[in-house]
């Protein structure tokens, strides 16, 4: 169609300059007409194209003929000098229209490919530094939507979890897609790219460019590759790293009770503990008491385990916090008679959904911590209260502050503020706490307090979009 | 000594074998052991045990396994041993038909007491069984819906009375949420655990001298409840 108008206002354009020349014709001499027409051809050429400018240098060389040629109005030549003014002129008219056409189609392809290189280091500096599958996929489907044009972009991404990423947002249309362009990298095919578009066809040019843009793309995508490979082969040196430490902490540890429980148990086997002797019971005791602690160490080390790798899942269930508290104190009894353990918890705190065990043993670890460093006879105390839409409770005790600066990393794995040799344990119990207060969705930290330390965690109160459900109505017997 | 109770014990860990038979062997219980589920499986058809002490992890089958297929021919007292923080597998196997269970590492005397429990029980099911249950200064009369404290009546609602009936019915037993809210809400409410725990704690405060510590009425974390009544 746009053919057509093109040769139609070329033909306008050569009829109106032919007749003011044939208006001019007895004043203007027909070689001046015949230069003046080359013009009106370069114009044309130059704005519409080569083939109306051929076409165009034919039809003026024929009405040049025909109307400024004598005999007029007729396409005969009776003059040699006409004949060789007509044969230059169409010489003439041609190879202008050529020279300026191709002139204007080699700017048009160094345009075409400017823009190209353009859209291509666009795309490379979006992708520049991205390491994840789907922003890469998003920014090159935005990319292949922008030079295309195209009806939608479907980007299917292979790999460990693949995904399809598409736009528009709307679901690509059912038809077969007009252009496939696999996403090809040096170790395999990562994907590929699926373009819908109905007119106009996809010229070789732009199926080039996205050619282009799928190897980028691959980049791209094996960059990201080769970056999470590197994040993981760093998170295995580190806890290899983190294993070690364990290990020989840990090895320490075992070997305090077990050197305790060997004690104990040879002397009972030997003779030099008669059967009435008070020590017998002494040394009985000591390898009761030291087989808790092994245990106690044993579970911590395994809760450790599943935290770092994501196993700990609270079963969350409706539970009283009090009754949790309650159980924990009435366990922990025997080790508390040197301090002084309050509990404000009131009455109508609302039910909060977590693991039972699991928060029994937060309330283990942060008492125990608060028994280890406070000193005798001072209180350690635990309250909740309901804040906005979670619980917070506290467990604060008379014991040493910690230094401000390192009020966060109490809970990291290990860390102590005291020399390590003062204080048993594995330094593990803190962290455990951090790890189940966050399976539970909650926050854990530690706040000076002007006599002492107290350890804050909050709850959710909504669990799973819901509160507990309202109890059934109960009937009151006489 | 042929009238002493017979106990199968199925691990396959030799030390506790070993300190489980000598223990309960000193205690005059005829034991039997055996290290793998199929083999307890036998010997449990062979011998008809009075209690089953069962490992729930076994080399060669699931103690799961094990519990449901001992469940499908005798009634006998199944306790089950397992590790800390195995919470899921313990409720599956009381759900499962298991009487009770045992948290390795365990003292000898927890285990004497869940044998004591079982044997009771067993006892309970095939002879008459008392409906008046007696713990400390609590009295429950089960047929005559009637509980008292010392000499005064306690005022129940129904549903505290149904819990605490059907809890003092199987004292010394651990009883699993499930079982209990199914027995006293219905299996449409088996999983409100939420009903539970505040009908818990409204029933120890009418009951327990100190609600936060009870003493008749404990929680099995993670588990359930027991009540713990006289020997």
């Amino acid at each position: 169609m746009s053919h057509f108008w093109q040769y139609l206002r070329s033909f306008v354009l050569i009829a109106f300059i032919t007749a003011i020349f044939f208006a001019l014709r007895d004043v203007l001499d027909k070689t001046l007409i015949a230069l003046i027409y080359l013009i009106p051809l370069g114009f044309i050429t130059a704005f519409w194209g080569l083939g109306p400018g051929i076409t165009s240098a034919v039809l003026t060389f024929v009405t040049f003929n025909y109307f400024f040629i004598q005999p007029y109005h007729t396409f005969a030549v009776h003059n040699p000098t006409d004949v060789v003014i007509l044969i230059v002129f169409l010489i003439v008219a041609v190879v202008v229209s050529q020279l300026i056409g191709r002139a204007q189609a080699g700017q048009a392809m160094a345009t075409a490919r400017e823009r190209e290189a353009t859209q291509l280091y666009e795309l490379s500096v979006a992708l520049a530094g991205l390491h994840d599958d789907h922003a890469i996929a998003e920014i090159l489907a935005k990319h292949i939507q922008a030079i295309s044009q195209g009806e939608a972009v479907e980007l299917n991404i292979m790999g460990a979890q693949p995904f399809v990423f598409h736009l528009p947002e709307s679901d690509p249309p059912t038809r077969t897609p007009e252009l496939i362009v696999p996403i090809q990298a040096v170790r395999g095919v990562l994907g590929e790219i699926r373009l819908w578009r109905t007119a106009p066809a996809i010229s070789s040019g732009a199926r080039r460019l996205l050619q282009t843009f799928a190897s980028q793309g691959a980049l791209a995508l094996e960059r990201a590759l080769l970056a999470q490979a590197e994040s993981r082969a760093r998170v295995l040196e580190e806890s290899d790293k983190l294993k070690s430490a364990i290990l020989s902490s840990v090895s320490h540890e075992l070997r305090t009770p077990l050197s305790t429980i060997k004690a104990a148990a040879s002397s009972l086997r030997g003779k030099e503990v008669g059967w009435d002797s008070p020590a017998r019971t002494e040394l009985i005791a000591a390898i009761d008491d030291e087989a808790d602690h092994l245990n106690i160490l044993v579970g911590n080390l395994l809760d450790m385990s599943r935290i770092e790798s994501g196993a700990l899942k609270p079963k969350r269930e409706w539970n009283i916090l009090s009754e949790i508290v309650g159980s924990v104190l009435a366990r922990m009894k025997h080790l508390a008679e040197e301090h002084r353990i309050e509990v404000e918890i009131p009455e109508n705190l609302p039910l909060v959904s977590v693991d039972y065990v699991q928060m029994e043993q937060v309330f283990t670890n942060l008492l125990s911590n608060s028994l280890k460093y406070a000193p005798a006879n001072t209180t350690i105390c635990i309250r909740a209260h309901v804040e906005e839409e979670t619980i917070h409770v506290q467990v604060s005790n008379q014991g040493p502050q910690v230094p401000p600066e390192h009020l966060e990393r109490i809970f990291d794995k290990f860390y102590r503020t005291t020399a390590a040799d003062r204080v048993t344990g594995t330094g593990l119990g803190l962290s455990i706490c951090k790890g189940i207060i966050e399976a539970h969705e909650g926050r854990i930290w530690a706040d000076n307090l002007t006599n002492g330390l107290a350890f804050n965690f909050t709850l959710p109160l909504i669990w799973d979009g819901a509160t507990p459900s309202q109890l059934p109505i109960d009937m009151e017997t006489e | 000594m042929s009238n002493a109770p017979h106990i199968l014990v199925i691990d396959d860990e030799p030390q506790i074998l070993r300190a489980i038979r000598t223990i309960l062997t000193e205690k005059q219980f005829k034991v039997t052991i055996a290290s793998r589920g199929e083999e307890g499986l036998t010997l449990a058809a062979a011998n008809e045990p009075d209690i089953v002490i069962l490992d729930l992890g076994l080399p060669d089958m699931d103690g799961l396994e094990v519990c449901t297929r001992l469940r499908e021919w005798t009634q006998c007292p199944i306790i089950v041993l397992s590790v800390r923080d195995s919470e899921r597998e313990k409720v599956a196997a009381l759900d499962k038909g298991a009487d009770d269970y045992l948290t390795k590492p365990f003292g000898i005397e927890e285990l004497l007491a869940r044998v004591r429990v079982a044997l009771r029980h067993s006892a309970r099911a095939q002879g008459t069984q008392s409906s008046v249950v007696k713990a400390g200064r609590l009295t429950i009369d089960l047929a005559w819906h009637i509980v008292k404290l010392g000499e005064e009546e306690v005022k129940l609602t129904g549903t505290e009375h149904k819990l605490l009936a059907y809890l003092a019915a199987n004292h010394g037993r651990v009883l699993t949420h499930q079982s209990i809210l199914t027995n006293v809400w219905g299996p449409a409410d088996a999983d409100h655990t939420e009903y539970l725990r505040v009908y818990m704690r409204q029933l120890r405060k009418k009951l327990e001298a100190d609600p936060e510590r009870p003493q008749y009425i404990l929680t099995e974390p993670g588990i359930g409840y027991r009540f713990i009544a006289d020997e």
